[in-house]
């Protein structure tokens, strides 16, 4: 019976990381994890359908994604705060769907000052009641932990799969990884399946030229890293032989710099003085980076209306200035063809790699 | 020899529509001169929106123009990062980035530029501390600038509560009122919102501002729309709307294309506030006002058919 009580839990789609989400909430809080199916058209259908016309589009993506999830069977939903939008996500979208008629209790981290920490006990055990809070920060940080290889994989995937001398192995590998991921249950298949998987990535011959073409990847937190929401764009400018290098990502952001990015201002001090928004900081930190270590071309990505990358980017187009390192900014919609971002990739791509034969 | 005024320039457009008595005054106090750019025109529009980035706002647009206007013109031009009041008192994250945003755009004009910085939350710096470090910087003594500071204040204050006085009469004239829910700088600039309150008059319908209220209540009553949102000015706005929604008949919600806090505010507003007629307005750089009065004029008919009127 008491099994029958569990919550139903889900939160949206965003990049891999929801198999860190779903260890978190069945190992360390006890519930149920209603995995969310994958993003497709549909979910931009039914999320632009209710959103309002000009909000940033992660949140069109996580509306659509919370129908698809409610349709799976979710009971709970759990939508985080945040520095920008984000931290107004969570109340507008429990509007939206509980005038479109849905049923179901939503937990909002905005509803708590997440500055104390006796929030958090009280937030877990909304989850579940019997939870032993010891019990669970170990298994919350096996999750943790499990973000970090994550990130520390797909990093290195990104840099290197385009040079795979068999291609797919690599590929492959990485898919074993991140099926590893999604189905481990202990911390002993989350540590195994990471070794496993560098050994097998290790493994794979790589045909890389001996200056390969380089980009870095700068941007919105949800928008660069969530493959579906860029169409792609990592995997498509690997498949061009370019070595992809993106510094943003959860490990990166919240969990080696998440109380402030003072000793990342040091070196952008002539660029900017304050933080410009929430991820402002270390996106112009790593673009002057992959600027001062002679990468070919930066990439900045946003969804469209986001107003912190917006104002970034007349910074990088000083950096790109000073540099001479070519820009391209993306801005995404809603749209599902990738057509369009296929041109403009190509011509880049046909650019930086000029420039690189003629420099 | 006579030691030189130092002049300061302020860009008429987003906070100074709320800070103009505190910076005028706290600068003068200080024995500065103040200018400021001329209200919006079409070359100020035309300049700032060739200096923005195409997807950012009409209101920053604005503002850029503001800043090349008074460029080569004073000692400073005044650029503050407010970043919030306190938790759930934030600003849009545009308040954050106006300081080196300005200061990137403009690298290649040898203007010098001032700032402040707010923001409670984080780094526990408040407005008068804020104004303390800025005018330590510019070579004033403590004494002198927390002074200046105090009458500054408190100018600002009455001025405000004499306004927001000014509107709740306003409320009790007779004939029908508008309630128009903006940031000021949208509500008072003369290439957006201004047109939208002049029309009003001229048609003989009240417009009533929802941000120039006393604005701790109206922090207290923006919890009654949405517990949750966290910036300040939609907060005044919710605030005010929740406080005189059944003294007006009508609510222009008033926004400038694309304004995040507004995208989403806003369609909370339509969501929860039942009962009197809203117009969704948004506001881009048109040339003409005649796309605005006829979506207006809709609206009053809206308002007098379903008060029995027409």
């Amino acid at each position: 019976m008491a099994e029958a009580k569990k919550r139903n839990v889900s939160f949206p789609r965003y990049a891999e990381y929801n198999c860190a989400f779903k260890y978190i909430v069945e190992q360390a809080l006890g519930c149920k994890y209603v995995m969310p199916p994958a993003l497709t058209k549909r979910t931009m259908e039914l999320g632009t359908k209710y959103s309002p016309d000009f909000v940033c589009t992660p949140f069109k993506t996580m509306l659509g994604n919370m129908i698809e999830a409610l349709e799976a069977g979710a009971d709970t939903l759990l939508m985080t705060h945040g520095l920008c939008r984000l931290g107004y996500y969570g109340e507008l979208l429990e509007q939206i769907l509980r005038d479109l008629g849905y049923q179901f209790d939503f937990i909002n981290l905005s509803d708590y000052d997440m500055e104390k920490k006796k929030e958090y006990i009280r937030i877990v055990r909304r989850f579940n009641p019997k939870v032993n809070p010891a019990r669970f920060l170990t298994q919350f940080m096996e999750g943790v932990r499990m973000v970090e290889y994550l990130d520390d994989i797909t990093a290195e995937y990104y840099q290197n799969c385009g040079f795979d001398a068999t291609h797919g192995d690599y590929k492959r590998a990485y898919q074993d990884f991140l099926t590893a991921m999604y189905t481990a249950q202990t911390k002993n298949d989350v540590e195994t399946g990471y070794r496993a998987a560098k050994r097998a990535l290790r493994a794979v011959p790589l045909d890389k030229p001996k200056h390969p073409l380089r980009v870095g990847i700068v941007g919105e937190f949800y928008t660069a890293m969530d493959a579906f929401s860029n169409l792609e764009l990592e995997q498509k400018l690997a498949d061009m032989r370019v070595e992809v290098h993106r510094w943003m990502n959860v490990t990166n952001q919240f969990l080696r710099y998440g109380s402030g990015q003072k000793n990342l201002r040091v070196k952008i001090q002539d660029l900017c003085q304050y933080d410009m928004g929430p991820t402002s900081t270390a996106n112009i930190w790593y673009a002057r980076e992959c600027a001062d270590r002679g990468f070919d071309g930066l990439i900045h990505i946003k969804s469209a209306t986001c107003t912190p990358e917006i104002d970034v980017m007349p910074v990088l187009q000083n950096i790109s200035a000073d540099y001479k390192i070519p820009v391209l900014y993306l801005t995404y919609d809603a749209q599902t063809s990738d057509v369009g971002l296929m041109t403009r990739l190509e011509a880049f791509y046909d650019m930086i790699d000029m420039r690189k034969k003629v420099l | 020899m006579e030691k030189q005024t130092i002049t300061i320039g302020l860009p008429r457009a987003l906070l100074y529509y709320r800070y103009r008595t505190l910076w005028r005054a706290f600068f003068q106090g200080l024995g500065m001169e103040t200018v400021v750019s001329n209200p919006t025109d079409r070359d100020i529009l035309e300049r700032g929106t060739a200096l923005a980035i195409d997807e950012a706002c009409l209101s920053l647009k604005i503002y850029l123009g503001h800043v090349a206007a008074l460029v080569g013109k004073c000692d400073y031009i005044l650029v503050p990062r407010v970043s919030n009041f306190g938790r759930q008192r934030s600003m849009c994250t545009r308040f954050e980035s106006t300081p080196d945003l300005v200061r990137n755009v403009f690298r290649n004009d040898r203007q010098k530029f001032l700032s402040y910085e707010v923001d409670e939350e984080m780094k526990k710096q408040n407005e008068e501390d804020a104004f303390l470090e800025m005018g330590r910087a510019l070579g004033c003594s403590a004494k002198a600038v927390k002074k200046a500071y105090k009458q500054a204040k408190k100018l600002e204050l009455a001025q405000h509560k004499e306004r927001a006085q000014k509107y709740e009469q306003l409320y009790k004239r007779e004939g029908m009122k508008v309630l128009i829910a903006a940031h000021s700088y949208v509500a008072e600039d003369p290439y957006m919102g201004k047109t939208v309150s002049d029309y009003l008059k001229r048609v003989g319908v009240i417009p009533v501002r929802a941000d120039l209220v006393d604005r701790e209540s109206a922090l207290k009553h923006s919890r009654e729309l949405s517990p949750t949102c966290k910036w300040e000015i939609n907060r005044e706005i919710l605030g005010g709307i929740a406080m005189h929604q059944d003294d007006v008949d009508g609510i222009i919600l008033l926004g400038a294309f694309p304004c995040g806090p507004d995208a989403m505010v806003n369609e909370l507003i339509t969501r929860r506030v039942k009962g009197v007629p809203i117009l969704n307005l948004v506001l881009d750089s048109q040339t003409g006002t005649a796309g605005v009065e006829t979506r207006l004029e809709s609206f009053i008919d809206i308002i007098r058919f379903k008060e029995g009127k027409l």
